[in-house]
């Protein structure tokens, strides 16, 4: 479904999500229960600092040589069997698959998790075109019942407790109410088994992509990824370009991070790695493979100073432990990606004019760089962004006419004092004028200024 | 690493991962921890590819030819990595891939000169020729999507056990 991009209600967005006290306390638990957890899950790896320098420059490999290693995935690939096609934006990608499905007359269509697939909005373009696509990810089965976009890129549905997912169950699907998870998952695995044994396509994203192999691999925990990939006769996995690493001997770098930083688990309950379609002597296994690798803006980025940010591989790390990313909730961002890599992604991938405002929502305090496993300089691209946004001119009118107004004064020792006595005076006024808001933010001016005090 | 070792560590890893573990000492003890594992009256599920499946196929009157209905496939797999406590499922030998998938109950033989003993020198041994399906698993299904609270058996299967003989 199309949820449209809000990006630049950033500021309404979270203003209305701080005053979400159910979003509030949903955010603060997943938050503290992924930090220890991930602190946990790293205790007993011996040298963690090496592992991650060693993933970040397999990762910065990859990236000094995208077109080729891509290059090299998709002749691996279609070696293995599969077909590969390339898209330049979302519309394309958009295009590619529902033409894929329509030809071959696929109608009931299950889906493993893939934020790419958000970030093109397939679903909504899929059942345009009468399709039915079914979510079978847990979290994401169940905002899809509920019409709601991802919260997290792990836990989609982070933003709803038991009570409102028990109500939503009992709605839907016309099963008794129930708030225990265990239970409620057991009413989500009967539903979709009949989805997953019906289905004429599956559709999943893909965590890395081999180029020497042409492999897929895919992490979950659930086992719909499993499912989605090789019960149904048709696989189609959309993933974007910088989602290659050069070798299969590389992946278990990444199988002792990915988990760890993401749920805090030292590997998830299933990594599939998919290789080409069905070969002869096979039992199982998708007989057509469609890989459809989307650039969407990417090859752009790659050439330019914020580089660093295609090193991702979306564990969610740097989100979990971001003081602003607790607070206001994924939703607030207003696109697919929320927290530190989020903005920086949504910035970069949908432009300036639509984004600007979200550039804000960072503290500059650096946990994010602390946690991310591939050493993203997250800090760094997000100041540089910073950087851009005035040059572009995107600061509000208001912003920027206050900056200019306090250059002036600054620059005359009269006028500066003269502006400390009005503040000290106007003080009490704004504060009480302008709401708890206000007087939250707005600190007391000093009874006696620092520059009377210093001689 | 010794040889004697590994089996261990990959079974102690396992457990850590919420999978029931079996180390089969003598020949004749698989038929008795199998009886003891698969409940009488499950509908078995044993694909017979290996001799192993061959054999153990005869303990079970109640099998089933197709795995959608079992209540239990028991099957030996490619092998398992020590480090993850990982059993390494693969569709080499027309294996079904997802018959240790829909089940509600996995068992699952590993020949114990085919437990690796790292991520690595698995990924090394099969990265010419990876089979078309390749899946490490480790521990029943699981999810936490709902207040992240963990719940076992999604999608997988809820309960996981492991012989090594």
């Amino acid at each position: 479904m199309s949820h449209g991009q809000t990006t630049l209600r950033f500021r309404e967005n979270s203003a209305r999500a701080v005053r979400d006290d159910t979003l509030r306390a949903a955010m603060r638990h997943a938050a503290d229960t992924f930090g220890a957890k991930r602190a946990d899950a790293f205790a007993p790896v011996a040298d963690v600092e090496g592992l991650r320098d060693r993933a970040s420059a397999i990762r910065d490999e990859v990236l000094s040589n995208l077109p080729m290693y891509v290059e090299r995935f998709a002749a691996s690939a279609t070696r293995a069997g599969a077909t590969v096609h390339r898209a330049k934006d979302a519309a394309a990608a958009r295009e590619i698959i529902g033409c894929i499905l329509a030809e071959r007359g696929a109608k009931r269509i299950v889906k493993g998790k893939s934020m790419v697939s958000e970030e093109v909005e397939l679903n909504a373009h899929l059942e345009e075109a009468g399709m039915e696509v079914v979510e079978t990810d847990l979290g994401e089965y169940i905002i899809q019942l509920e019409g709601e976009a991802p919260s997290h890129i792990i836990v989609p549905a982070i933003h709803k407790n038991r009570r409102q997912v028990g109500n939503l169950f009992a709605g839907h699907l016309g099963v008794p109410y129930t708030d225990d998870p265990q239970a409620l998952t057991k009413i989500a695995r009967i539903a979709l088994r009949e989805k997953f044994l019906a289905a004429d396509a599956g559709i999943s994203g893909a965590n890395f992509a081999a180029a020497d192999t042409g492999s897929l691999v895919l992490f979950t925990n659930e086992g719909n990824g499993r499912m989605v990939t090789t019960l149904p006769p048709l696989h189609v996995a959309i993933l974007s370009i910088e989602k290659v690493i050069p070798s299969l001997a590389d992946l278990p770098a990444f199988i002792r991070l990915l988990p760890r930083s993401a749920t805090g688990q030292p590997i998830t309950s299933y990594v599939s790695v998919i290789t080409g379609t069905r070969k002869p002597g096979d039992a199982t296994g998708a007989t057509e493979l469609h890989i459809v690798l989307l650039d969407n803006g990417r090859s752009g980025i790659l050439g330019g100073e914020s580089k660093d940010i295609l090193k991702c591989i979306r564990c969610g790390a740097c989100m979990n432990v971001c003081p602003v990313y607790r607070t206001v909730g994924g939703h607030s961002y207003g696109w697919t990606y929320p927290g530190p890599m989020g903005l920086i992604l949504t910035t970069l991938l949908t432009g300036m004019a639509k984004s600007h405002p979200v550039l804000d929502a960072s503290t500059l305090c650096g946990a994010c760089e602390e946690v991310c496993p591939v050493r993203i300089p997250l800090v760094r691209l997000i100041l540089q962004l910073r950087g851009r946004k005035v040059r572009e001119g995107f600061p509000d009118s208001m912003e920027r006419r206050g900056m200019a107004l306090f250059g002036k004064a600054a620059a005359s020792p009269f006028l500066f004092a003269l502006g400390q006595r009005l503040a000290g005076i106007f003080w009490p006024v704004a504060r009480v004028l302008g709401g708890k808001d206000v007087a939250r933010r707005m600190p007391a001016p000093a009874k006696i200024p620092f520059r009377r005090k210093t001689p | 690493m010794s040889g004697a070792d590994l089996p261990s560590l990959f079974l102690e890893n396992a457990a850590k991962a919420a999978a029931g573990t079996h180390l089969l000492s003598g020949a004749g003890a698989l038929r008795e921890i199998l009886a003891r594992i698969v409940p009488p009256d499950a509908k078995v599920y044993c694909p017979g590819v290996t001799e192993i499946e061959r054999a153990v196929a005869a303990f079970f009157p109640n099998r089933v030819a197709d795995y959608a209905g079992a209540t239990v496939t028991v099957e030996e797999v490619f092998g398992a990595v020590a480090e993850t406590g990982s059993l390494v499922c693969a569709s080499e030998g027309g294996r079904a891939v997802q018959a240790g998938l829909l089940p509600p109950h996995h068992v699952a033989i590993v020949r114990r000169g085919k437990i690796f003993v790292t991520l690595d020198s698995l990924f090394s041994a099969v990265a010419a020729a990876p089979p078309t399906n390749l899946t490490l698993v480790t521990g029943p299904s699981r999810t936490a999507d709902i207040e992240l609270t963990l719940a076992i058996g999604v999608h997988g299967p809820e309960r996981l056990d492991i012989v090594v003989v």
